[in-house]
């Protein structure tokens, strides 16, 4: 109980404007992870219909491109794929609300670095700069949490 | 406790791996009027889906020389629709528009027929 309290609790800045400000790019990100790129790979509710997807459901083509990274992805690519989008599309709204914010940021960071070094890099730099831009971001939030205007602030200030 | 372990985990890989979403062999037969382009010496489409790809085209057969061009292709998809070009003498179709957009049929082949460079609704 005691760790998942000091997971939750967020690093207060010294001035709330502080916090208002690095808000911005965290519901960004999120959103851009929950509405966009998460959701056109994992079922959710406002998922594109044409792309047909069930409740939780992850995209056909995804398992295939994770075993084709070979290693560990070949050997689970459904689960590893799964867990991939969800972290995108669910971990997108944790981020967004500011819930769990520094256990979403470490399923984001892993998602981000999975793009990275095993899907992009052989695309050369420019197509690696999405999946970084998401992991700077995120990691900044793995150490300082949700800040003050986030669900993890009031479920914490007690 | 190991055991424990051994079958969270195994439940967990069974129910992640049935989340994947169901893919369908879809049939298409695409027929391709190219009547109006003179000295043709290439046909093929291009497209989203594997077998399809927009680095390489798959070359069409001609059922009617210079005129009627056919390829029938198998997706195994989860979609309900692909996007596809067709390409006349390395020529691509819409340059610079939006893609063919191909409704599969939901239960049997779905029959393609289109006239180079012009939009249609699609059956």
């Amino acid at each position: 109980m005691k760790l998942l309290t000091r997971i939750t609790k967020p690093i207060l800045l010294p001035n709330w404007s502080q916090d208002l400000f690095l808000t911005i790019p965290r519901i960004v990100c999120g959103y851009l992870l929950a509405f966009d790129f998460g959701a056109a790979k994992f079922g959710m509710p406002w998922s594109p219909i044409d792309n047909n997807l069930g409740l939780f459901e992850v995209a056909f083509w995804f398992p295939n491109d994770v075993a084709s990274y070979g290693g560990i992805f070949a050997i689970a690519p459904a689960f590893f794929a799964w867990m991939g989008a969800f972290a995108e599309a669910v971990g997108g709204i944790f981020l967004l609300l500011g819930l769990q914010t520094r256990v979403t940021s470490f399923l984001i960071i892993c998602t981000m670095l999975v793009a990275i070094f095993m899907q992009q890099i052989n695309n050369g730099l420019w197509n690696c700069l999405a999946a970084m831009g998401f992991l700077w971001i995120t990691m900044f939030y793995l150490i300082l949490g949700s800040g003050k205007f986030g669900i993890d602030y009031l479920l914490s200030k007690k | 406790m190991k055991t424990k372990l051994a079958i969270i985990t195994l439940l967990l890989s069974l129910i992640l791996t049935s989340c994947v979403q169901k893919t369908y062999h879809k049939i298409v037969v695409f027929t391709l009027d190219a009547s109006e382009i003179k000295n043709i010496k290439t046909v093929g489409i291009k497209g989203n889906d594997k077998p399809l790809s927009w680095s390489k085209s798959s070359e069409m057969r001609a059922i009617k020389k210079d005129s009627l061009y056919q390829l029938t292709i198998t997706f195994e998809t989860g979609y309900t629709f692909t996007e596809i070009k067709f390409m006349v003498n390395e020529s691509l179709e819409f340059e610079n528009q939006d893609n063919r957009r191909v409704n599969f049929s939901t239960t049997d082949t779905t029959f393609y027929k289109a006239k180079f460079n012009y939009k249609q609704t699609n059956p």
